[in-house]
């Protein structure tokens, strides 16, 4: 009967070995182990092999069962990882064709600019405001020092809706409506459009700037130094130079304008900086006392500073963009590169 | 303002080079725009001296002359015969090159040998004559380089003055800056009069009747005048800042106005009436003809400079035809006068008239420069045109100028600036831009500014001197020591930030257009004259028409982008934009200003590819970026109704967005007539939303449900219903069998069509039943179903499509 095993064992992993398919490899499990199988009709005559031999007999029959299990589990695994391997192998893909992409859009580059801007002041604690643009020829210059028959005027193109209403040629009203109506400390900015009647490549009649305004009873000249230069080191780099020149803003005094170093030519002068080296960025200075005294506070207990940047300005300089007007065109080859 | 660096050396030493300088004058607040170098190419072009002029043996018209160079003597054949022997000359030798491309050799003219060329201005290209051979000044030394001798070599700023720095419009007023900020000496000329026969209190008078709009009015006269063209360098030194010379008389004025930025006026005196000046306002509607020739009408604010008669200038800002000096002219009375800033701005700009004058004036001259700029005016004006001047001056200066005295707290410079700067250091400061000054006290200085500093009136005027010349660089850097506060947006800002994202997550552009449009884009909507959006407001003074009115609407400029991108083929389009539309308020008020959000899509809904398929983008996709938005947003109860009453939208396929009883705005496919009147084919889809009224809406609490830990239980269910019922009308009765476990519902399914009657449709609807308590049998679900379902066919009349 040992022998008998031993031969019917060697006889199932012979058929093992040439089964190809899954259904063999059952067949052979059938054959051999299943209720009618071979080993198991084998192993019925049990009784009739003598008690001494009987445990020997019973122990190999087992093993071969077990072992015979083991092989079918191994060639049943070997055969589906081999199909497995067919499988996957037919099923390869052209990974260079183009995914299937659902287009997403852009946020206009005045926006991001502007976004940019406004996260870097949020930073440094300061809150956001706004103001209409259409503005009464008080907010826009009697207030911010700038009276009527005063050469200042000049400064700015003025669309005109009435002798009394205009439209804004800047966003520094936002600071006078805002210090009518809130005390002192006040730490702003205001992002928003302006108008101006002038149009050409380098001006549009409509375009963006922030205002920013710091009031308290201990700020001085040289903090504004330091918030500019903070601001400027974020959106240009921490290795832009930076200086401060003085100018004039009837609503300031002193007054600047900031300067940085032409992002073209390093400082090095080029055409775009006119040969200085360097490209004006922003205006700014300490809140003139008489506009203080205009809306109500006091000018020898309070002392801040203001300043406006134009967001065109810094985004033609960020982008390299030389035609200002193309950012009011809309053309979606334009907008699709931000 | 232009000025030339030559003309400043004769003010202030300056040995920086020119680029050095416009950096020093930048960093003093006078902002250089650019420095220009004027060079002239006239090497072998050299000062000589005819020392014969002999007629040519073979040609009437030309001479025979020989011209010293000091070192050498060569003849000259030439045409001119302008030149006498003795005068000096540029002569042009073997080897020039002219800028007319002239080049000079040495040749034979008619037999006689010509070995150089005399020039004229204009064949040197360095002027506009052309008459004869220019005449140099005596005094020139022989042989020496024409570009040298005439000084022609110079560099002209470009500067842009503000317009609290009126002192600083002249050579003279720039020279004080650069003194000041480089340590050396300002050279100003004093001069004196040579004054002749007769006494000026007989021969004339000057009556101020407006001192108030005149506080100063002085004039000198001069008599026997030759009145002709200017010498060289005048006119050089004119043309080198941009003034065109006109006669000597008048360029001498103009001389001194860019020299001391005083302006003046020669009247031919002989021209006035009863020989006297009158200084008053205008009469209303009175008119005047200036200089340039135009017929003037002026108003009663006007100032008007007047003879015995009648107006001879416009006082401040321009002469009258009526007493030009011209060729004739033999006696000039100059004007030097002080006007009152705002009256001549006034003036100016209601005549839209501004010059050199006007400009300085409206700003402020130097009340005390008034005098000595018309004692240099007559005196260059006697040199240059042999003229005679008459004893004495007249001033009419009734209530003087006195200095303004302002007091300077040290301390206060210190608090503002944040420097530690001390006084002797403010006061070397002071001194430099010759403020006097003394001490009050341990803090304060007492510091007198002459008038000639109009924009020095309050101690924060003298703070930003003393920054300026301490120079902003060295004002330390430093952070404010503010307390912290929460750099936080405004809700506002938050929902905008939202919506953008959302919107250009779903694929549409963020665009900007101009807040002004043109009225004919509110009538290519199809509205009529009583629609809201008719009700703009107008701009008085727009740059054009197409930019005339403010917006009452974003869609106008969202049709027009599409269609700037339509024509350059980009015709699938998904735009948006927030922005203010304006809305009249009452009277001269400010107007209503209302933020809105627009978007409009076109096209297809994705670009055809090899796996995306080319279908058109419709109604339910914009309406689908909406509710998308709308739950970003948390807002609750929204909805959507039939529109049909907007005339810009297709009534059919157009719809109001209603929260809760408040409309937001509209959504709807564009109106074929609104897009051909914009010229384009494709059908657009829009909608436009109050944003404010979105934000009030926005960000409703959100309450999150808990997991059900039981499996969900789906039943479909098909209807057929009329065509008009609508799909809302089911899902409201589904709602309203207000059974608890039904959890979610979807249509899934939308068909007319065979086998479907005509009238009728199908719609399929999906209905998700769950538990949050046990896990549902399929009978009980069954059973509330079939309930459910008897229901809403009952509710809407409809059948079950089998």
């Amino acid at each position: 009967m040992k022998e008998e095993l031993e031969k019917l064992f060697g006889e199932a992993l012979g058929n093992l070995k040439v089964a190809g398919e899954e259904s063999q490899v059952t067949q052979v499990r059938t054959e051999f182990l299943g209720r009618k199988g071979k080993i198991t009709a084998l192993l019925r005559g049990l009784a009739n092999v003598s008690p001494e031999q009987r445990p020997i007999v019973g122990r190999l029959a087992n093993e071969i069962k077990l072992s015979l299990e083991e092989k079918i589990r191994e060639s049943l695994a070997s055969i589906q990882a081999r199909k497995m391997k067919e499988r996957l192998f037919h099923e390869k893909l052209d990974i260079t064709l183009p995914g299937r992409r659902v287009p997403t859009g852009r946020k206009h580059p005045i926006s991001e600019v502007c976004d940019e801007v406004i996260e870097i002041f949020l930073g440094l604690g300061f809150q956001i405001s706004e103001g209409p643009e259409v503005e009464s020829d008080y907010y826009n210059f009697e207030a911010l020092n700038i009276p009527k028959d005063h050469p200042a005027r000049d400064m700015h193109d003025t669309f005109y809706i009435s002798d009394e209403v205009l439209l804004r040629t800047h966003t520094s009203p936002v600071q006078i409506r805002l210090m009518e109506k809130q005390e002192p400390p006040i730490q702003i900015i205001a992002p928003g459009k302006v108008f101006r009647c002038d149009s050409d490549v380098s001006h549009t009649p409509m375009f963006h700037q922030v205002e920013g305004l710091m009031v308290g009873d201990n700020i001085t000249f040289g903090d504004l130094k330091g918030i500019l230069t903070i601001f400027l080191h974020e959106m240009f780099g921490a290795k832009t130079k930076v200086r401060f020149r003085p100018s004039f803003f009837p609503f300031t005094e002193p007054s600047a304008e900031v300067d940085i170093a032409c992002v073209m030519c390093q400082g090095n002068g080029c055409r775009v900086c006119s040969s200085s080296g360097w490209m004006e960025i922003l205006g700014a200075g300490m809140v003139d006392p008489e506009v203080f005294r205009i809306v109500g506070y006091n000018p020898n207990e309070v002392v801040g500073f203001a300043f406006g940047l134009g967001i065109e300005r810094i985004a033609m300089l960020k982008y390299g963009i030389s035609d200002i007007r193309l950012f009011f065109e809309n053309d979606m080859r334009f907008l699709g590169q931000f | 303002m232009r000025a030339s660096l030559n003309w400043l050396k004769e003010f202030v030493d300056i040995d920086l080079t020119p680029v050095e300088l416009a950096d020093v004058l930048t960093m003093a607040g006078l902002e250089v725009e650019s420095v220009i170098k004027i060079e002239e190419d006239l090497s072998h072009v050299v000062v000589g001296k005819v020392l014969s002029i002999k007629s040519h043996p073979n040609a009437d018209k030309l001479s025979l002359c020989q011209v010293s160079i000091g070192d050498g003597t060569f003849p000259v054949v030439c045409g001119a015969r302008n030149m006498k022997v003795g005068d000096k000359v540029p002569l042009a030798l073997e080897g020039a090159l002219l800028p007319n491309s002239m080049k000079i050799r040495k040749a034979g003219i008619r037999g006689e040998l010509s070995e150089g060329m005399m020039c004229s201005e204009e064949e040197l290209g360095i002027g506009e004559d052309s008459s004869g051979i220019m005449i140099l000044e005596d005094d020139l030394v022989l042989g020496m380089d024409i570009v040298s001798a005439l000084n022609l070599e110079d560099h002209i700023f470009d500067l842009n003055i503000t317009p609290n720095r009126p002192d600083c419009l002249s050579i003279a007023g720039l020279a004080r800056e650069v003194a000041a900020v480089t340590g050396k000496v300002l050279k100003i000329p004093s001069i004196e009069v040579r004054e002749e026969d007769g006494r000026i209190h007989d021969l004339t008078s000057v009556d101020v009747r407006d001192p108030e709009l005149c506080p100063r009015y002085s004039a000198r006269l001069i008599s026997d005048v030759a009145v002709g063209t200017s010498p060289f360098w005048i006119r050089r030194r004119l043309e080198s800042v941009g003034v065109r010379p006109i006669c000597n008389v008048v360029d001498v004025t103009n001389y001194v106005l860019m020299a001391f930025g005083q302006p003046l006026h020669a009247f031919d005196f002989d021209l006035l009436s009863e020989k006297r000046i009158v200084v008053k306002r205008a009469k209303d509607g009175d008119t005047f003809a200036t200089l340039d020739r135009l017929e003037r009408t002026l108003q009663g604010d006007a100032l008007m400079i007047c003879d015995g008669e009648k107006p001879v200038a416009i006082g401040g800002i321009m002469g009258g035809l009526n007493s030009e000096v011209s060729e004739t002219t033999s006696n000039v009375l100059i004007e030097s006068a002080y006007f009152d800033p705002s009256n001549i701005r006034k003036t100016s700009k209601k005549l839209g008239l501004q010059t050199e004058a006007s400009y300085r004036f409206e700003r402020g001259v130097d009340p005390e420069g008034v005098i000595n700029a018309l004692n240099i005016t007559t005196q260059m004006i006697a040199d240059l045109c042999d003229g005679k001047v008459a004893q004495g001056i007249i001033d009419q200066c009734p209530s003087p100028f006195l200095p303004k005295e302002i007091t300077l707290s040290i301390r206060r410079i210190n608090k503002i600036l944040g420097t530690s700067l001390e006084k002797e250091r403010v006061r070397r400061y002071l001194k430099a831009i010759e403020l006097d000054n003394k001490n009050l006290d341990r803090d304060k200085l007492i510091v007198r500014v002459p008038p000639l500093r109009v924009d020095l009136n309050r101690e924060i005027d003298l703070i930003e001197e003393v920054a300026r010349l301490n120079g902003y660089d060295n004002i330390p850097t430093t952070t404010p020591l503010a307390r912290v506060t929460s750099g936080r947006r405004s809700s506002a800002w938050v929902a905008e930030d939202k919506v953008k994202y959302v919107l250009i997550s779903l694929g549409y552009y963020e665009v900007v257009n101009y807040s002004f449009i043109s009225p004919k884009l509110i009538t290519s909507l199809g509205v009529d004259a009583n629609h809201p959006f008719h009700k703009f407001i107008r701009i008085k003074n727009p740059l054009s028409e197409e930019q005339s009115i403010m917006r009452t609407t974003l869609i106008p400029g969202l049709l027009r982008t599409m269609k700037t991108n339509v024509y350059n083929k980009n015709s699938d389009l998904k735009l948006f934009e927030i922005g203010t539309v304006f809305f009249p308020n009452k009277e001269d008020k400010l107007p209503i200003e209302k933020r809105m959000l627009s978007a409009l899509v076109t096209g297809l809904r994705y670009v055809e590819a090899w796996n995306f398929s080319g279908d058109e983008i419709d109604y339910y996709d914009i309406k689908g970026s909406l509710e998308n938005l709308f739950r970003a947003l948390n807002i609750r109860g929204c909805n959507f109704s039939c529109a049909g009453d907007i005339p810009y939208l297709h009534p059919g396929k157009s719809s109001t967005i209603m929260i809760g009883d408040t409309q937001i705005g509209f959504l709807g496919e564009v109106h074929s007539e609104v897009l051909e009147n914009h010229d384009l084919s494709k059908t657009a889809h829009i909608f436009e939303i109050d944003f404010d009224l979105l934000v009030k809406h926005a960000f409703s609490k959100k309450k999150i449900n808990l997991l059900s830990k039981y499996p969900p239980i789906y039943r479909d269910m098909a209807l057929i219903v009329k065509e008009d019922v609508q799909s809302r009308d089911i899902y409201d009765a589904i709602i309203g069998c207000n059974n608890s476990l039904v959890k979610e519902i979807q249509v899934f399914d939308v068909y007319e069509g065979e086998p479907i009657a005509s009238g009728e449709k199908s719609l399929a609807y999906r209905i998700k039943y769950q538990s949050f308590k046990r896990t549902l049998t399929d009978q009980e679900v069954n059973k509330a179903h079939k309930k459910l379902v008897s229901k809403v066919l009952e509710d809407m009349g409809a059948r079950i499509r089998l």
